[in-house]
């Protein structure tokens, strides 16, 4: 079979495909970039949403630090930004930023705000996760009745290192402040693990990113 | 499957209705166990589901039935595929873009319809084999048969499990949910008697 044979004989079997491929694409990018603003306005406000949830006092987000590298739990680069809440007297109320991490199943991507001279956590808020329905999954309920709210071992607990423990008593005063001794969910061992390893991961590095643009003090 | 030669309204009503009970693709033909299981905890959820199975059912019945004649045989599942992709990447994105909190809730269930075998199946076994009018009612009927049985199943899970339907309480207040049931055990659980039910009624009626 000569050159421009095999030629004609690959489009004679082909060309149905690579027009099919060729319109459907078309399709999908025309889809996609009908409704990208859309899709990206609803990340967008689900963001916002969840941190004013954390940050209650909170008017408005200004991003301080836009895509701030930070280096993940696994050596790999990823970008963040950080974000300053304002109360409606402009005086700044805490920073929430996204933070994402490997859990059980797949990625877990959360958000976490702390107070605006970074001591305390506000506590954080699940973005998405995959974890296991009926167990993974309850990282993100935080219930104040449930006896195993992981939401509620992050709220006032000191803004550093913070370390997972099996068993442990629960605060019983919600006034009270939470120590850096984590909780883990019965069942859900793995995922809380995650959680806690992804607040290890971001917190100090984000307190560094703050120190530098001189939004915190150094703590000396 | 009906011989389009000889399609006429008779046929039309009898694929439609294939699709509900005789070849019912999940209590008949055992197919998409996928999302029969996995996003049947709640109704809405399952319809969802059952709604994006039906575009994407009737979309891909439609391109394959235009191309039938063009399809080269050893091309045919690939082609398929492009098609089934290219709808569910769209039903996707409609989904991030109308209903965000349910597209999450379904997660990868959505993509997942890619592999979904009844789509495929209807493609093979239907789109490329007869006209475009028997392609679409064959997709509504399979693409409703799924979807109802979705709910049937999601509405005896989402009751046990929470007392509730649509999560509005239908229960009385002493009824102690069953938690159970919103888990993977209580979707195998409720699928096998719903077969076993499926199977005695069919057996009566024979």
């Amino acid at each position: 079979m000569s050159r421009v044979s095999k030629i004609r004989y690959f489009f004679e079997q082909s060309w149905l495909l690579i027009v099919a491929s060729f319109i459907f694409g078309l399709l999908i990018a025309v889809t996609n970039a009908s409704l990208d603003t859309r899709i990206k306005q609803n990340l967008k406000n689900k963001l916002n949403k969840l941190m004013k949830e954390l940050i209650s006092d909170a008017n408005e987000f200004k991003i301080v630090a836009d895509q701030a590298e930070i280096m993940g739990d696994k050596g790999k680069v990823v970008r963040t930004d950080i974000y300053q809440a304002f109360d409606a007297n402009e005086s700044s109320v805490g920073f929430a930023f996204e933070a994402v991490g490997a859990g059980f199943a797949d990625k877990i991507k959360i958000v976490i705000a702390v107070d605006g001279k970074f001591e305390r956590f506000f506590g954080f808020k699940v973005l998405s996760s995959s974890e296991t329905p009926g167990f993974g999954s309850k990282i993100a309920e935080d219930d104040p009745a449930s006896n195993e709210d992981l939401v509620d071992e992050f709220k006032d607990a000191p803004a550093g290192e913070v370390k997972l423990v099996r068993t442990g008593k629960r605060r019983e005063d919600k006034s009270e402040a939470n120590d850096d001794e984590i909780i883990a969910i019965t069942g859900a061992t793995v995922s809380s693990e995650a959680v806690v390893r992804i607040f290890n991961t971001y917190t100090e590095q984000v307190r560094a990113k703050l120190q530098e643009k001189g939004l915190i003090g150094n703590g000396r | 499957m009906a011989d389009e030669a000889r399609a006429g309204p008779a046929v039309y009503k009898e694929t439609l209705l294939a699709g509900l009970w005789r070849e019912n693709p999940v209590f008949r033909l055992l197919l998409g166990m996928c999302p029969t299981l996995a996003v049947t905890a709640a109704v809405k959820p399952a319809l969802t589901m059952g709604c994006c199975v039906i575009f994407v059912l009737v979309c891909s019945n439609v391109v394959v039935s235009l191309m039938r004649n063009l399809l080269k045989p050893h091309l045919r599942i690939l082609m398929f595929t492009l098609a089934i992709s290219t709808f569910v990447t769209i039903a996707d994105l409609f989904l991030k873009a109308f209903v965000p909190r349910m597209s999450e809730t379904l997660g990868p269930y959505v993509p997942l319809i890619i592999v979904n075998c009844i789509i495929i199946c209807r493609a093979e076994a239907c789109a490329s084999k007869n006209g475009l009018a028997i392609s679409i009612i064959d997709a509504v009927g399979m693409g409703v048969g799924f979807t109802l049985t979705l709910c049937v199943l999601a509405g005896v899970r989402e009751l046990l499990s929470t007392g509730k339907i649509f999560e509005a309480q239908v229960t009385p207040d002493w009824f102690v949910p069953w938690a159970a049931m919103s888990m993977p055990v209580g979707a195998f659980v409720t699928l096998g008697l719903l077969l076993g039910l499926v199977n005695v009624l069919s057996k009566s009626r024979s």
